[in-house]
């Protein structure tokens, strides 16, 4: 296991070099530079040469990389453009919120799936299934942008109210700051939860028809016996794996619940560099991203291990 | 009143959906009371409290000198002063911007190139290091403007006519122009010409910072937190005794539109959501049922859409092909389908018809001129086929999807309309950071659409958008008439007949259609019934208006 662990580890390191290639590279391709941004309407040639200079934008391409590769193996992910603070302070600040509303939604998403998925499966084709896979339909097809400025409007046009609009941190008020993640973590997970229903449903009903299952029942055992010791965990493999995709899609997700319920986190922080051409900023945020994506699917895979003693590394 | 107020990438499309509702098109402007609110002047003012409000941006920094954007220039207009600055209050007809003293005590000009300012005496900065309160001199005056012309200040154009600065005393200031420039005046009360200290400059490195904020204005910044808050809390030293009424002012910064309005429904805001105090009229009625004494003002928005014809190239050389541009749109239908004007508006000429002093109404335009302004998709066909086009034209468009729904809705009626009297545009999205680095700068095609309004004076529209040589001058008019009659009135100090040249400028350009111009939405500024003297107003200085206000709760 610390082999394959160890193994992975390498291996994600080619993958985050080519992806810090890439998160270098593309957002220069962007037609339009920082500094055309910066001056804008009076954006004349010689104070475009001038700005880029003092920036250290006129240098290639290469040189640039290198040195900021240099810099973020040791930590330093450089400064805004804009506003000249450290990328790393900003994400240290924003990175948190972004997972703690990743994680809150991954965690509604299972919550919801896995009991409603199970009893789809255990009572296929009862209303219950029906009532279920309706849902997760629903889930699906339904934009979660959409349920959230539902669920913003409407109470302040009925009754006057709506959500906290100013961000409190934990150290301020732990109740006050868990709230306000209560209602765009649950809508952010519906998407996820009605997917991962489906499958666990899926996978479920597959391995609830295997012979070992039904050797099960003929011993007589319970029936949460049968299904949570003998027939879930076998069912729940791929169910995993699709965790660790919608860790990546939870994360992109979080870019526009982050702007509709006002909480500062990463994605809005990326969706404005990207607007400004902010490079570091652009550059610091993705590569963060690919390093949980990357990590999280590590996670994953270890996971299967414990789920799966067959598996061995 | 010159105004420059540009804004940056991200800030120029959030701002501009006001003007959305106004893409291909080419009255008077008109302010209209919805609900009169109550003749605040003869209240008595009332200290204390808290102003809340809604930003939908957030600032990208907070140097005044290195961008462009009104996300950065609406907070610093609660931190610090200028020279002049424009009126404020309950009485103030939004669209006007009438001038009055700010840092100065008073100014002269003894010849048409020469201003002399006496500032006011014991004007003290915020009690913050590096700078510590202390006394405000015309040498602080001297270093803001010659580090406001740096080649790294997007907004040095608006000074550009400034040749030299001389502190004459600690209290008195010479400026003196490179030629004569009637709008020298009104161009110190642009929100970009903030007087900073030079201490910040030099313990900060910049003035991008939240910390670096120190002025001399009515509040002080006490705490910012990115994507989140700006909190100001009152001067005790400001240098107008007895204001500014409110103790703090509250930003939060809430990017999602439903999200600002459900929490102005619930009385989380004091002022309606949208920049400029604003509520979409489409969710007016719903405000009004929430809030039965919501108070209101109609005004018209500064913004509007503006098309771009290349003027060096065919069919775009003869002036019947761009006349029949003007006349197959149509500007009302444009305002009828926009959420924030459900029909209400006002055509543009050359100067928007939101600065109501200087722009011409529609029908003061030659015959030729008003033609543009009413939708002939017959009259159209005929004029393209008078200039050799019998089956129709055919070119790309470009714009960006980046000024919202409501603009690209916008863009849409207007190809419909030409389409009918078959004009032919093939549209050409380009991502927002491209094409304001690119289109509106001239590098399109054949056609560049977008949105103007970016400042509220009549010059900057007249001045960059025709001048040979100018960076906006996107159609590349090159006509040495209509370049005479810019400059001559950038050089005739008699207001009225400036403003008779301005007005002949407007029937000139609408004649040649060498822009198109689309309609400025007639926008709703709301705000609550406990909040008193305030008054809309175009422009980002929030901070003027907020300190002539108080709260009576």
């Amino acid at each position: 296991m610390k082999k394959y662990v160890l193994r992975r580890l390498l291996v994600a390191i080619p993958s985050l070099l080519i992806a810090s290639v890439i998160v270098f590279s593309l957002p220069r391709l962007l037609p339009g530079d920082v500094v055309q941004l910066m001056l804008e309407e009076k954006a004349y040639g010689k104070d475009l040469e001038e700005l880029r200079a003092k920036m250290g934008l006129n240098r290639p391409f290469y040189v640039q990389y290198w040195e900021w590769l240099g810099k973020v193996v040791q930590g330093d992910l450089g400064e805004s453009l804009w506003t000249r603070r450290p990328v790393v302070e900003e994400l240290l600040r924003r990175l948190p919120v972004s997972m703690e509303l990743g994680l809150l939604a991954l965690f509604f998403a299972i919550v919801i799936a896995l009991p409603i998925g199970v009893l789809a499966a255990v009572r296929q084709d009862s209303v219950s299934d029906f009532v279920a896979r309706s849902l997760a339909i629903l889930g699906l097809s339904v934009p979660g942008f959409w349920i959230a400025t539902l669920v913003i409007l409407l109470p302040a046009i009925w009754w006057g109210w709506s959500p906290p609009i100013q961000f409190t941190e934990f150290s301020k008020d732990k109740w006050a700051h868990l709230s306000q993640f209560l209602l765009p973590a649950f809508i952010l997970g519906i998407a996820s939860a009605a997917a991962i229903m489906r499958l666990t449903r899926a996978m479920l009903l597959e391995v609830l028809r295997q012979d070992y299952v039904r050797t099960a029942w003929a011993k007589g055992l319970r029936e949460s016996v049968v299904v949570a010791k003998h027939s879930l965990k076998n069912a729940i493999i791929p169910v995993v794996t699709v965790l660790g995709i919608q860790i990546a899609q939870i994360l992109g997700g979080t870019v526009i619940f982050e702007q509709i319920f006002g909480l500062p986190g990463m994605g809005r922080f990326l969706f404005d560099a990207i607007n400004q051409r902010d490079y570091p900023v652009i550059q610091g945020v993705n590569l963060i991203i690919v390093s949980v994506v990357v990590g999280m699917n590590l996670l994953v895979d270890a996971t299967y291990a414990f789920l799966d003693p067959r598996i061995r590394y | 009143m010159d105004e420059r107020l540009m804004m940056s990438d991200l800030s120029r499309r959030d701002l501009l959906k006001l003007g959305s509702a106004a893409a291909m098109v080419g009255a008077s402007a008109q302010v209209l009371d919805l609900a009169r609110p109550a003749p605040a002047a003869a209240q008595t003012p009332k200290r204390g409290g808290t102003f809340h409000l809604r930003s939908h941006v957030q600032p990208p920094h907070f140097d005044p000198h290195a961008i462009l954007a009104f996300s950065t220039m609406i907070p610093l207009s609660f931190a610090y002063s200028r020279l002049v600055k424009v009126k404020a209050g309950a009485s103030v007809v939004p669209g006007t911007q009438q001038v009055e003293p700010d840092l100065a005590e008073s100014w002269t000009q003894p010849n048409e190139t020469t201003y002399i300012f006496k500032l006011k005496k014991g004007v003290r900065w915020h009690n913050k290091p590096p700078v510590n309160g202390r006394e405000l001199t015309a040498d602080d005056v001297k270093f803001t403007y010659e580090r406001y012309l740096a080649t790294t200040n997007p907004n040095r154009g608006t000074l550009e006519a400034l040749d030299k600065i001389e502190v004459m005393d600690k209290h008195t200031i010479k400026f003196t122009m490179k030629e004569p420039f009637a709008w020298f005046v009104d161009a110190l009360a642009s929100t970009s010409t903030w007087i900073v200290a030079k201490e910040c400059v030099e313990k900060f490195g910049d003035l991008k910072k939240p910390e670096s904020v120190i002025g001399t204005g009515p509040w002080m910044l006490e705490r910012y937190e990115p994507g989140t808050r700006m909190s100001f809390v009152r001067n005790p030293s400001y240098f107008v005794p007895g204001l500014p009424y409110v103790d703090n002012v509250e930003i939060t910064i809430d990017i999602d539109p439903a999200s600002g309005f459900a929490a102005f429904l619930a009385g989380k805001y004091d002022f309606g959501p949208e920049y400029g105090m604003v509520v979409r009229r489409s969710d007016l009625d719903v405000a009004k049922q929430r809030k039965p004494k919501l108070q209101t003002k109609d005004y018209i928005v500064v913004f509007g859409g503006i098309t771009w014809l290349k003027l060096d190239q065919e069919p775009f050389k003869d002036i019947r092909v761009r006349r029949a541009m003007g006349m197959a749109a149509s500007w009302r239908e444009v305002l009828e389908t926009n959420a924030w004007s459900l029909g209400h508006g006002v055509p543009n000429t050359a100067v928007p018809a939101a600065l109501k002093e200087w722009a011409l109404p529609v029908d003061q335009l030659s015959a030729d001129g008003r033609r543009l302004y009413e939708q002939d998709t017959a009259g159209a066909k005929r004029l393209l086929a008078e200039a050799g086009f019998p089956s129709g034209i055919k070119f790309p468009l470009e714009t960006t999807p980046g000024y919202g729904p409501d603009y690209v809705d916008a863009v849409q009626i207007g190809l419909k309309n030409w389409k009918a009297a078959g004009i032919d545009a093939e549209l050409k999205m380009k991502e927002y950071g491209a094409f304001i680095s690119s289109t509106i700068f001239g590098k399109f095609d054949k056609v560049g659409s977008g949105l103007f309004g970016a400042w509220t004076d009549p010059d900057s529209y007249l001045y960059r958008y025709y001048m040979p040589g100018q960076p906006l001058n996107a159609a590349g008019v090159n006509d040495p008439k209509l370049a005479d009659m810019v400059k001559l009135q950038r050089r005739t100090f008699d207001v009225a007949k400036r403003k008779d040249i301005i007005y002949d400028i407007q029937r000139y350009v609408a004649q040649q259609a060498y822009i198109l111009f689309g309609p400025s939405v007639s926008a709703v500024a709301a705000w609550e019934p406990y909040v008193k003297n305030f008054g809309p107003n175009i422009g980002h200085d929030y901070g003027g208006r907020m300190m002539a206000a108080w709260l009576d709760k």
